[in-house]
């Protein structure tokens, strides 16, 4: 051989170029196995790990689900004001949280400031009604208080209810009451009522004394897809702030703002500073630690997605690891000190972790469409699911810690390796 | 030859650099005699037992792969190790190159002792100056055959650029300038030895193992492989195990082992 061949080992390395090789290897290695050799092993892997994430994302979209409150979250407020300590008033139970106070009088001021379309209390009260034609039914009303501009609330149009709140006349609730009502299809069919039907109140809201209120629908909306079976109803703020007795302190359950997201959080934080505000780009993966069963499921979904996931890992990699003996010996027989060949074991490891969860959350994203699908079709009012984009990071996270915890197994493999006995073979 | 030397103060030894060695080497590459650094590889006494205490029957089962054996390879010379299976061929290579530490005596590499030192040293030792060529090639299957030659260079930290142009060039040497992004799996059995062969020449090794490297080729093919071996084994130490007596033919010294003894030296 020419004297050419000289090569002056040590003076040419680096310790970051010798890391950046050794991911190489280990990342090289994974892709031509799954790409060109098909391991079915490594295969095994990333599909375990991608069902359990799938599972995981599945899991956690229903639970924020449950949290985010069903159909009567279903608006387009740029910002939410709601009670800090109140709990998420549920579309289907109606148990009642904490409320906002002097909400007709503070929307007022929150309409007044710059960059602010509009603003509205939004009270929900569960209220019989009784068609002339039907059975007395309990329906949600929503109170709100309208605009020029018609806005969704409760998944519902207000752009037949009039603007303003003629029956609250600045506190005293002496006003003419409009009457108006905009029927969802799910109450509509529940009532057994139509457009211009009168609707009175029964049940425990009416009083003896004063003649039962009734209201006049206006619109039956058929929502969003997600929304057809709540029967809900929205009506103005103050004729259900008087039918429930919510009107002694102008008591709301949320207040939500139209507007510039910045301005209207500003408005909504110095006239609520005790209150949750909330804007719309985030709808809040938080709402899960506000719902006890939302919280539990979600929890237990992330301790089984880890547990399951990292007994998946620890074994197939564990597999892999035996059947790739002879590599590591062949690596120590050119000078891989263990914890180089570790390294490798380590970063394939993970690589693979890593794969198995971006393609699991595709499939649990997917999956959790699929499910409000189904649901929708068959038992479920709407959307059971929710997904948020934090779930990506989320699952990915989890992959990643549930290789961490898998790791040592096989590493355990990798380091009982005797280079002798492989390389004699 | 690489001009990396074995660090002292991490061996605690007074190691000679490669470039020490190339300054006794004459011009023709034939090795100075007499002299204690032209001696590449020294066994002193090796002794190594394969054993295992209890086991099902209880009792202790030891066999004994080595007994005293003593030997030492110049640089520049082929030695060949000739002898049946189980006479302790392999068992020699793997303690010159550090795989193995003898139960008993001392194995020398280029003037350090292997069997005082850390796994981790020995290793670091191995990379720096010994290339194996095994019957097998064991080349890892999901790499190019640039990537298999370069593996070594990846620990030494040398950066890709470098290791892809050193891999390629000793691809060229071997004959394989257009077969370096094939898969070993894409290779015939003549091809993967000589990468294996271009892998152990990679570091630009001051000794050369090679155990049995023709037996799993045809004789046209093997007799290919040898030139290669006898070429690069100019200004190194080369140890060939072989049962064969072709491959034993280009040794410039055989060694003959019976029973884990050094039965003839061939000197």
């Amino acid at each position: 051989m020419a004297d050419d061949d000289r090569f002056d080992l040590e003076s040419a390395g680096t310790r970051r170029a010798r890391w950046r090789g050794l991911i190489g290897i280990a990342a090289i290695r994974l892709w031509k196995r799954t790409i060109q050799t098909r391991s079915g092993r490594l295969v095994a892997t990333i599909a375990a790990v991608a069902l359990t994430i799938a599972l995981l994302v599945i899991v956690t979209g229903v639970a924020l689900g449950l949290a985010d409150g069903g159909a009567l979250a279903d608006d387009d407020a740029d910002v939410r004001i709601t009670p800090e300590a109140g709990a998420t008033l549920s579309a289907v139970d109606g148990v009642e949280g904490a409320r906002l106070g002097a909400t007709n009088e503070r929307a007022a001021t929150i309409r007044a400031e710059d960059g602010i379309e509009h603003a509205s209390p939004v009270l929900v009260e569960p209220v019989q009604l009784e068609s002339p034609n039907g059975d007395p039914q309990t329906v949600l009303l929503v109170g709100v208080v309208p605009d020029d501009e018609p806005r969704r609330i409760g998944g519902l149009s207000t752009a037949t209810l009039e603007a303003g709140d003629s029956h609250y006349a600045n506190g005293s609730y002496d006003g003419p009451r409009t009457g108006e009502l905009v029927l969802s299809a799910a109450a509509a069919d529940r009532l057994e009522a139509d457009t211009d039907e009168n609707l009175t109140v029964t049940g425990p809201h009416r009083s003896n004394e004063t003649p039962a209120p009734s209201f006049t629908a206006t619109a039956v909306e058929t929502g969003s897809d997600d929304d057809l079976e709540t029967p809900i109803a929205l009506v103005h703020l103050s004729d259900l702030q008087t039918i429930a007795g919510a009107d002694s302190g102008h008591l709301a359950d949320t207040v939500l703002v139209w507007g510039e997201v910045d301005a209207a959080t500003a408005a909504a934080t110095e006239t609520y500073p005790d209150a949750a505000v909330q804007s719309a780009e985030s709808t809040d993966p938080a709402a899960l630690f506000g719902d006890g069963l939302a919280f539990a499921t979600s929890l237990l979904a992330l301790v089984v997605g880890v547990v399951i996931c990292a007994s998946f890992v620890a074994t197939t990699t564990g597999m892999a690891v035996n059947e790739d003996r002879r590599t590591l010996a062949v690596l120590e027989s050119v000078g891989y000190p263990t914890h180089s060949r570790l390294t490798i074991i380590a970063v394939s490891t993970l690589l693979t972790t890593l794969g198995g969860a971006l393609l699991g959350v595709v499939l649990g994203i997917g999956g959790i469409h699929a499910l409000n699908t189904i649901a929708s079709a068959t038992v479920a009012p709407g959307a059971v699911a929710q997904a948020h984009p934090v779930f990506v990071p989320y699952a990915i996270v989890v992959a990643l810690l549930s290789g961490l915890v898998a790791i040592p197994y096989p590493l355990v493999v990798a380091a009982r390796t005797s280079v002798l006995t492989e390389v004699g073979r | 030859m690489a001009a990396c030397a074995i660090d002292p103060s991490e061996l605690n030894a007074e190691p000679m650099s490669n470039h020490a060695l190339e300054q006794v080497v004459s011009a023709t590459g034939q090795a100075s005699t007499g002299t204690e650094p032209t001696t590449a590889v020294r066994l002193e006494t090796v002794t190594h037992e394969y054993g295992s205490s209890g086991g099902h029957t209880g009792g202790d089962r030891v066999v004994t792969a080595l007994q005293n054996v003593s030997m030492a390879v110049q640089l520049g010379e082929i030695v060949g190790l000739a002898g049946p299976s189980g006479s302790g061929k392999s068992t020699i290579l793997h303690t010159v190159s550090g795989l193995l530490v003898p139960t008993d005596g001392s194995v020398e590499l280029l003037g350090t002792d292997l069997t005082t030192l850390s796994d981790r040293r020995r290793t670091r030792l191995r990379r720096q100056h010994i290339g194996i060529v095994f019957q097998r090639f064991h080349l890892l299957p999901s790499l190019s055959a640039r990537a298999n030659v370069a593996l070594p260079l990846v620990q030494a930290g040398v950066p890709t650029a470098t290791r892809r142009e050193r891999a390629e060039t000793l691809l060229e040497r071997v004959g394989l300038a257009d077969r370096t992004g094939h898969l070993p799996g894409e290779l015939s059995g003549g091809e993967r030895q000589r990468v294996a062969i271009a892998r152990a020449l990679v570091t630009d090794p001051d000794v050369i193992v090679a155990d049995e490297p023709t037996g799993e080729l045809d004789t046209a093919t093997g007799a290919d492989v040898l030139d290669l071996l006898t070429d690069i084994g100019r200004n190194r130490a080369v140890l060939v195990a072989s049962h064969d007596d072709a491959t034993l033919s280009v040794a410039d010294r055989v060694v003959e082992l019976r029973d884990g003894q050094v039965s003839t030296d061939g000197r």
